[in-house]
């Protein structure tokens, strides 16, 4: 499995497996992990597609600013390049005029060419001088600030083009005048002989550089002239004055326009590569590279924001949706697990009371024959004369008999609490039952100086149980409540009416109340938390007080905190629905 | 099986045949006549042939014969002879059904014996206010 999304579809599978079939797992880890894998899948399923949206709109906008910070930078390539061209050919064909309207005779005249060179910088204003070199490349008049009649330019790389292409655009070099500029220059026949003569013009790269100023934009970062060796023909931002060699190496000559993606000091740029016609020269443009652009810069923020806002919201509604299912699926499973229980519980009882209600049965016939005997023998002992032991072996038998009642009274219990004896069903106030089962047990109260608090509510409405039964429940348990708590404590007695159509009793003592684990046994036969030599307990009383209770479709259930006091709920409904 | 010659005749049906002879022993010597048998059949047939007891002890629950079927046999047979139930077993439906088959009473083991001798009392009254 190659695909990072479906290791993690994987890992969240195996989450779910995990946390269900991992036994040695506490419940809480296993909600623990339920929880993560729900929040995971969550969150995926909400993720993928706002990334995926995401990611097409970066795209998307990125392609567009691209393309249109290319489509600008072609423009302006080619808009420069044919200013450049064109104010180029504006000199090259003035001079062409010159020296087609004049003849050569006529320019070595001083006047003459002073007078051309006026007019020419009039219409040209970035030409320095004017100037005629004669066949032999000695300059016969000049026309410019700069001395230089009779300087011999024979050996000059213009001068050679110059006469070998009739006109010719130079690079730009530092000449007689030790200062950066370039010739325009035209070669002409000399009519009388065979000889040529040259008409050229120096424009100082100034101009050049003015008005490639001029294209400075936003945008356009820097824009200059190259070679094709790469060295500078006009003043760059970055790489330096005329003459400096730019880092600049492969320059495309090809007569289009080319562009690249390149980096200048780490940060991206688009540049342009455009030759001028008939120069030596090479057009470059630097643009600022999209990503570096505000609408792209603002685009990206404003995209990471809305995706970390809808981030934080789907994680906090899937933590939110995630723990509210796990926390459903957790009570769910507690119900059922509570309901287990309570299922178990009952037929573990059930099963108890049929035991117990057989081994009872076992019991009472030999229990009957010992009473019995002991019986006897007291008769004999009475129609017996009187012997030594006579009194030792009364007493001796009474204890047997006591013994033998006591067996009896627990196994009448056990037999009580399997019985299925039809109930007799009638109106029943439990108000009154209360007051009925208090009136017994006022007296064991009085004793230990019990106080009993009533509130009951008055308007109660009778139910349709059994009286006698729901008399021994409220017997067992209030007097448990007194047997439990110290002398001088009280007991609550509640009752009100709940919804739907029961009848709630709560009998709360403050006594030293049960460990939960006490409190899982309480219902169970022959657990007793009574001392034995004090009351004599059988552990049966609410073992036998549960089946009743249930016997009446009622419902048990005890709370209890160490230290503070125990309450029994009982509920009981309005009707019965046999 | 033992016999003790008294006014009042109790005859104890039981097959804890050691139960019916200590009772009957008891019963003796408080001045019933009693007959003590650990077989019901055997006991129906000593009562149909010449010993007619006033009142009955019956166990409920016994090997070959249910109690309640004696005790229709002894109402059938005579139905003064007032039966009291005596069972180790804790249903009282028994006792109810027994009551409308015209048992006398119930009683669960192990038995007081002056609680038995007071119910014995009490039949035969009933018994006699009935001849009378």
């Amino acid at each position: 499995m190659k695909s990072p999304w479906l290791r993690l579809i994987r890992f969240t599978q195996n989450q779910f497996v995990f946390c269900i079939n991992d036994s040695n797992l506490s419940a809480q880890q296993r909600y623990l992990y339920l929880r993560r894998g729900l929040l995971l899948i969550l969150c995926m399923v909400a993720m993928i597609p706002l990334i995926i949206t995401a990611g097409l709109s970066y795209n998307q906008y990125r392609q567009v600013v691209k393309e249109e910070v290319e489509s600008n930078a072609r423009w302006s390539t080619v808009s420069t390049k044919q200013n450049i061209e064109t104010f180029l050919g504006k000199l090259r064909s003035s001079i062409s005029i010159i020296a087609d309207a004049y003849s050569f005779m006529d320019l070595t005249q001083q006047n003459t060419l002073d007078l051309v060179f006026e007019k020419l910088k009039h219409e040209n204003p970035g030409v320095v001088d004017l100037s005629v070199i004669g066949p032999d490349g000695v300059q016969q008049t000049y026309s410019g600030p700069f001395n230089l009649t009779g300087k011999n330019y024979a050996e000059s790389l213009w001068y050679s083009k110059t006469l070998a292409q009739q006109s010719y655009i130079s690079e730009v070099f530092l000449g007689f005048r030790n200062l950066p500029h370039f010739v325009v220059a035209v070669s002409r026949k000399i009519s009388t002989d065979n000889s040529h003569w040259i008409l050229r013009a120096s424009i100082d790269t100034e101009t050049i550089d003015r008005f490639l100023l001029s294209i400075h934009s936003d945008i356009v970062e820097d824009v200059f002239l190259v070679n094709s060796a790469g060295l500078l023909q006009s003043s760059s931002s970055f790489y330096g004055k005329v003459g400096a060699q730019s880092p600049l190496t492969k320059i495309p000559r090809k007569n289009r326009l080319n562009l690249v993606e390149e980096y200048r000091n780490s940060k991206p740029i688009i540049r342009t590569y455009s030759p001028i016609k008939d120069t030596p020269w090479t057009l470059v443009l630097e643009h600022t590279q999209y990503a570096e652009k505000k609408p792209w810069r603002q685009f990206k923020r404003k995209l990471l924001i809305i995706l970390c806002v809808c981030s934080l919201l789907i994680v906090i509604a899937a933590y939110r949706i995630a723990g509210f299912v796990a926390a459903s699926i957790r009570s769910a499973d507690e119900a059922r697990e509570a309901l287990l229980a309570q299922t178990e519980h009952n037929d573990k009882l059930a099963s108890i009371g049929r035991l117990a209600a057989g081994v009872a049965h076992e019991i009472n016939n030999p229990l009957a024959i010992i009473h019995a005997k002991a019986q006897l023998l007291k008769d004999l002992l009475a129609l017996t004369k009187d012997f030594e032991y006579r009194e030792k072996f009364l007493a001796q038998l009474d204890s047997q008999q006591k013994a033998v009642a006591r067996s009896r009274d627990i196994t009448h219990r056990l037999l009580g609490f399997a019985r299925r004896m039809e109930s007799k069903l009638e109106p029943v106030w439990i108000n009154m039952v209360i007051e009925e089962v208090l009136s017994f047990l006022e007296r064991e109260a009085q004793y230990k100086s019990v106080r009993i608090d009533l509130d009951l509510q008055q308007d109660l409405p009778a139910i349709t149980s059994d009286q006698g039964q729901l008399q021994q429940i409220l017997f067992n348990i209030i007097n448990n409540a007194i047997d439990s708590v110290d002398k001088n404590s009280s007991i609550e007695i509640r009752t009100k009416k709940v919804e739907p159509a029961a009848i709630r009793i709560e009998i709360s003592d403050h006594g030293p109340g049960m460990s939960p684990e006490i409190q899982k046994k309480i219902f169970e036969p022959f657990f007793t938390t009574k001392n034995e030599k004090d009351k004599q307990g059988t552990g049966l009383g609410l073992f036998i007080t549960y089946g009743l209770v249930k016997k009446l479709h009622g419902d048990i259930q005890v709370q209890s905190v160490v230290g503070i006091g125990t309450t029994f709920i009982l509920s009981f409904p309005e009707q019965r629905q046999d | 099986m033992k016999k003790t010659i008294s006014k009042n005749k109790v005859l104890i049906i039981d097959d804890e045949i050691e139960f019916a002879e200590t009772c009957a022993e008891c019963l003796a010597l408080r001045d019933f006549e009693v007959m003590a048998f650990g077989d019901a059949n055997e006991a129906m047939n000593f009562i149909r042939s010449d010993w007619k007891p006033d009142v009955v002890l019956l166990d409920l629950k016994m090997p070959e014969i249910d109690g309640l079927e004696v005790l229709d046999m002894i109402k059938n047979y005579d139905p003064r002879i007032e039966v009291i139930l005596i069972t180790a077993h804790g249903s009282t439906e028994h006792g109810i059904s027994g009551m409308q088959r015209g048992l006398f009473d119930f009683l669960m083991k192990p038995v007081e014996l002056d609680e038995l001798v007071e119910k014995i009392h009490q039949a035969i009254n009933l018994r006699l206010s009935v001849q009378d």
